[in-house]
């Protein structure tokens, strides 16, 4: 049988021992359990536990992310003036691997692509070195005229085209207005992200969504066969934000604040922002120093000289870096100061609201008043003494006594309640990043009854700080019929098909005080600038309200020659229903120009020429008191034509003086043109036939002078004055010639003169 | 070849020999034909199991770079499945010859086989910075896999020849077979083929335990083989940048990292359940070898931890299935065969998935079944033709049950 047979051959010769079969089961485990026990755990490993890391990994290599790139929202004025635009751009890069794999020429490509974008040779060609690279990038963001001329390159004529030169989208930003508003619009970083002001602020607007098409790619870089695309979102273009700033308001305000800086060597920066007190919009927001937002890196010029001038490298670098954060703070939102007088008008508004002070109420200024928990007492800025005053007298003099009296009445706790009211505590939530925290004396300290001095000194403006665009909130509640409003710089925000995304409106915070008091302080602070310490801001026919200040910054070298101050002023206009208010501030005026360093002197007639500006353009039609008129500059009629009687007689009535040129019966030119505004009393040349001289003359130095005398001084160089600010009573005399003295003019052109109290130098 | 003749000699004086009955062979093939069992129908159905799947896997591995360059997404495909069909057909004729025969001249084809390796030193096909490939005008060969083979069928001779007793000295269990090992390992490192020697000098360490060699032997052994790769570490720069990609394959992930790194991020993005059969991604150009060597990474990637340990359970119910036969095998040189084999395929399948999961430094070792390449694959199925060969000589499960 098969199986008897099989049995017995199945007794080997060759003995098979015990330990032969152990030795197989060894093998068997080891083999056929242990070895896989092993790997299994490996892959555990491998496919589970670190399974999202290599899954990331490899999607990543595996994918590669197309991306459209959407154009970033403008920037506009309120009136629609692009402030920031974005057009379309390209980068311009090289696939040195694509070179060496198609056999193209690396030096004709880089010579070529040298002479196009304008780099050095060498600085191309060696980039062709990184063989493996398919991405060196060579230039960003150029235009559409060089992008086509790469174009050119890349068809490369009848030869196959290059496959080494490649151009992707992108877009570039640009501010055509440059420096205008530049702490506002603010800049956008590489990465096409908001850094400063409105860019950062609505950012999210502005960016819009970016496109993106995610395909799966092969090692070689092509696309993986069958599947087109395993994700894609559409993109949307950024949206445009309108803000409450108007190009034209903020020009006339940077151009005044930078020749307000020039004239009096401001060493610490300035600011100045305009305002519309009814509703809390921006209209105009200047800081200094400032920077072209187009080009944000780079310093001003004296800056960078004095940056240049440090030998340390290390040093070097840091200054550059502080100076960069310098240029880009925005000093009206971001910096305090103390504001010395012009926050009298907000102890005024509080103690009138309070009933406890009457425009009929007097006070007495003996030149000092002693307060409780004070060794010295406090010295009013006139020694002398104001004597008896009015409410109104001791708010035209600035009276630091008669202040600390109205302090007094109102008690550290109700001012504190009222300052807290007026929104100087917190900050003014206003759309652009950055604001400033105030400093007070803590509630303890300042309503301590055993001493009063911070009470007093906070009366009139002093022993604490606030930012800019705080103060001048502030301002606008007590002017505006008593509203806190929320100041803001962005009034809507619109898609690219004219939809509203967003829409701010005027945000009232509370009532502060009421109609009545609001209307009592600004004929106080008209009859200030009217008749008192703020007369230089004043401008025939605008009625211009406001308050001068002055403070002593605490410095640690204080010698009796080095006082720092900052200067201001905050006016309005009108005065009986406001339109704009305009707070200016200079921030550490030098003692090298010999200029008597205060806020009556300094900031006044600067923002008594903003304000007339302004209200010019907003229409305003001014309204001239016979006082105003009995001194007023003149227009100068149109003669052209005339006989020689009837223009002496129409000169007369506008009290011109005239001299003649040629021998003709007619006028057929006149000096200066038509309707050119000059002072009264100035000579109009009238030419008979002859035609005027084109000459230059050299403008003399007439600072100092009475306005007749100026006038004089002059015409006898062939030039007319016209008055831009200021009174021209008997002690005026010009403190601000807006032509510089030397500087060389066309012959019958008209210099622009501030006037400013002569005897009425003081602390305002 | 002077050693052989010596243990020629020896033999004669061996009363093993003398026992053994001189016609024996073509006698008993005779009778043999009747009594010759069936396959063993489970190991045969794990072969073609791991045969078909390994084939469906070479064509979705291969297809995208057949497409990229053949310009044909099946010309991988075709090809394998040619010598899939081929080596079932080997697998069953082989499986039909008796066991007798392999002995009869697995001495031979030992010596033939390290004559080829001399050979192929003197008119190998150069490729690769080493000679390993003779041309046979169609296709080419590698003599160092032959060897494996005849290595088994060798020493399992010679094992049995020498019987229990004496394979415990010295003398017979470890001179003669450390002698042949040793002068395989040398044409080895020549070509040079350093993943060849180190499958030989396992196999031979599988052959001479199983054999019954003195474990002494091979605590001795394993310091030999500590030196000897110390040695090829120290004279051969290839090793060195082996073992330094191994070490850091990041520091170089275009080049001698990249394999790795990309078979790491196959592997471990397929996750749990894998992205389907035919959906990797990292097949697209991104792991190369990914139909050969580096197939499993792209099974894994596939088909998940879920099919690949599936696919690890076949090959080691496999194994184990060969174990068993070799256990109940009729004669102990049949034992021996299969343990030879089967240990061959457990180490080429751990060593393989070994480096592409990144436990052992890079080595160009095959996946039994899985990866491409003609010779390799009918290699295979003449070895597993040789265990369906001595799983026939089993007898059947009753009597073996009866057996004390």
């Amino acid at each position: 049988m098969r199986n008897d047979n099989g049995r017995k051959r199945s007794r080997p010769r060759e003995r098979r021992d015990k330990w032969f079969n152990s030795r197989t089961l060894i093998l068997m485990a080891a083999c056929g359990i242990v070895a896989f026990g092993i790997l299994v755990a490996r892959l555990y490993y491998l496919q589970i536990v670190r399974h999202e890391d290599y899954q990331r990994q490899a999607a990543s290599q595996q994918s590669s992310v197309e991306t459209e790139v959407a154009q970033r929202g403008s920037i506009l004025d309120r009136n629609g003036n692009s402030l920031a635009v974005s057009s379309s751009a390209y980068n311009v890069f090289v696939s040195p691997y694509e070179c060496r794999e198609n056999k193209e020429d690396a030096a004709a490509v880089s010579a070529a692509l040298a002479e196009i974008l304008g780099m050095e040779y060498e600085e191309i060609y060696a980039r062709f070195d990184k063989k493996d690279s398919w991405y060196e990038m060579l230039k960003k963001q150029v235009d559409e005229e060089t992008a086509e001329k790469v174009r050119e390159l890349i068809r490369n004529g009848d030869e196959p085209s290059l496959t080494s030169v490649h151009l992707e989208d992108s877009s570039i930003r640009s501010y055509p207005y440059d420096r205008l508003a530049c702490h506002v619009i603010g800049f956008v970083g590489s990465e096409n992200r908001g850094l400063e002001g409105t860019e950062a602020m609505y950012d999210r607007y502005l960016t819009g969504s970016v496109g993106k098409t995610v395909t799966l790619v092969n090692g070689w870089g092509g696309q993986m066969m069958s599947t087109a695309f395993e994700d894609y979102s559409i993109g949307r273009n950024g949206d445009n934000v309108k803000l409450t700033i108007d190009v034209t308001v903020q020009s006339i305000v940077e151009e005044y604040l930078q020749q307000a800086i020039e004239i009096n060597d401001v060493l610490n920066g300035a600011a100045c922002i305009a305002m519309d007190p009814h509703t809390g919009e921006v209209l105009a927001m200047a800081s200094y120093g400032n920077y072209d937002p187009n080009d944000y890196l780079t310093l001003s010029e004296p800056v960078q000289e004095t940056v240049d001038a440090i030998e340390d490298e290390e040093q070097r670098n840091r200054a550059t870096t502080e100076a960069l954060y310098r240029q880009w703070r925005n000093k009206a939102l971001s910096d305090t100061y103390e504001p010395g007088s012009v926050f009298k008008t907000v102890t005024l508004a509080m103690a009138l609201e309070e009933g406890l002070v009457t425009e009929e109420d007097t006070f007495y200024c003996g030149g000092s008043v002693t307060v409780r928990g004070r060794e010295e007492p406090i010295l009013c800025w006139l020694h002398s003494g104001h004597g008896t005053q009015t409410l109104a007298q001791a708010t035209q003099n600035s009276c630091n006594c008669a202040f600390v009296d109205i302090g007094a009445r109102v008690g550290a706790e109700k001012f504190y309640e009222y300052v807290d009211s007026f929104g100087l505590f917190d900050e003014t939530n206003i759309d652009l990043a950055g604001e400033g925290d105030s400093i007070w004396w803590s509630t303890d300290v300042f309503t301590d009854e055993s001493n009063k001095s911070q009470l007093a000194a906070a009366s009139f403006g002093q022993t604490f700080t606030v930012t800019p665009i705080q103060m001048i909130t502030a301002i606008s509640a007590c002017c505006n019929g008593g509203y806190l409003m929320q100041p803001y710089v962005v009034s809507s925000v619109e898609d690219g098909e004219g939809n509203t995304v967003l829409l701010n409106e005027p945000v009232v915070r509370r009532q502060v005080i009421s109609n009545e008091t609001s209307a009592t302080v600004n004929r106080i602070l008209e009859s200030v600038v009217t008749y008192g310490g703020g007369s230089n801001a004043y401008v025939a026919g605008y009625h211009i309200a406001g308050k001068t200040g002055t403070s002593e910054k605490v410095t640690e070298n204080l010698t009796a020659d080095y006082r720092e101050y900052v200067v201001s002023f905050c006016g309005y206009a009108p005065a009986e229903d406001p339109q704009v208010v305009v707070l200016l501030l200079l921030d550490t005026p030098s003692h090298r120009t010999g200029r008597y360093i205060s806020g009556a002197n300094m900031a006044a007639p600067v923002v008594g020429k903003i304000l007339s500006r302004v209200l010019d353009y907003m229409g305003y039609e001014p309204d001239y008191s016979e006082q105003d008129l009995a001194v007023a500059d003149v227009p100068v009629p149109n003669l052209s034509g005339w006989g020689q009687n009837d223009a002496v007689s129409a000169l007369t009535y506008e009290k011109l003086d005239y001299e003649f040129v040629g021998s003709g019966s007619s006028v057929t030119a006149q000096c200066p043109e038509p309707w050119t505004v000059i002072a009264a009393g100035s000579k109009v040349i009238l030419y008979l036939g002859e035609e005027p001289e084109a000459e230059e003359v050299v403008v003399p130095n007439i600072s100092g002078l009475s306005y007749p005398e100026a006038v004089r001084r002059l015409g006898s160089s062939g030039l007319y004055a016209r008055k831009a600010s200021g009174v021209s009573g008997a002690g005026a005399v010009v403190g601000t010639q807006y032509t510089e003295a030397g500087a060389k003019v066309p012959f019958g052109s008209v210099v622009e003169v501030a006037l400013i109290e002569a005897s009425g130098q003081g602390e305002y | 070849m002077e050693d052989f003749e010596h243990y020629y000699q020896e033999k004669l004086n061996n009363e093993n020999i003398e026992q053994l009955p001189e016609p024996p062979v073509r006698n008993e093939s005779l009778g043999r034909r009747k009594e010759r069992g069936p396959l063993d129908w489970p190991a045969l159905a794990l072969i073609l199991l791991l045969l078909v799947i390994g084939v469906v896997m070479v064509l979705s591995a291969s297809f995208v770079r057949s497409y990229y360059e053949e310009s044909n997404a099946m010309y991988v495909f075709r090809r394998q499945i040619i010598f899939a069909l081929l080596g079932i057909a080997v697998l069953l004729v082989i499986s039909h010859i008796p066991v007798s025969v392999f002995r009869r001249w697995s001495l031979v084809l030992m010596a033939a086989s390290i004559a080829l390796l001399a050979l192929v030193l003197a008119l190998g096909m150069v490729g690769f910075g080493s000679r390993r490939w003779i041309s046979l005008g169609f296709t080419t060969f590698q003599p160092s896999e032959l060897t494996k083979l005849a290595l088994i069928l060798g020493f399992s001779t010679m094992i049995c020849k020498y019987g229990n007793r004496r394979m415990k000295t010295f003398r017979y269990g470890v001179i003669p077979f450390v002698l042949v090992l040793g002068l395989i390992v040398i044409l080895l490192a020549l070509e040079p083929h350093f993943s060849a020697a180190m499958i030989i000098m396992a196999l031979g360490v599988v052959m001479m335990f199983a054999g019954g060699t003195r474990l002494r032997w091979f605590v001795l052994a394993a310091a030999l083989a500590a030196g000897l790769l110390l040695i090829a570490y120290r004279a051969f720069p290839y090793v060195q940048e082996r073992i330094t990609a191994f070490l850091h394959p990041e520091a170089d992930p275009t080049d001698s990292g990249l394999q790795i790194i990309q078979s790491i991020l196959a592997i471990g993005s397929g996750g749990l359940t894998g992205l389907g059969l035919g959906q990797s991604r990292q097949k697209f150009m991104y792991l190369p070898e990914e139909h050969n060597d580096y197939i499993f990474a792209i099974v894994c990637e596939e088909l998940g931890f879920i099919g690949a340990v599936l696919i690890l359970i076949l090959f080691a119910l496999l194994i184990c299935r060969c174990f068993w036969i070799a256990l109940h095998a009729k004669t102990k040189y049949g034992a021996l065969v299969v343990i030879g084999i089967t240990g061959h395929l457990a180490i080429q399948v751990f060593l393989n998935v070994a480096v592409v999961t990144h436990l052992i430094p890079a080595t160009g070792i095959s996946l039994p079944f899985f990866s491409y390449g003609g010779t390799a694959l009918l290699l295979t199925m003449v070895e597993m033709g040789i265990v369906l060969a001595v799983s026939r000589e089993v007898p059947l499960p009753k009597e073996t049950e009866a057996e004390p």
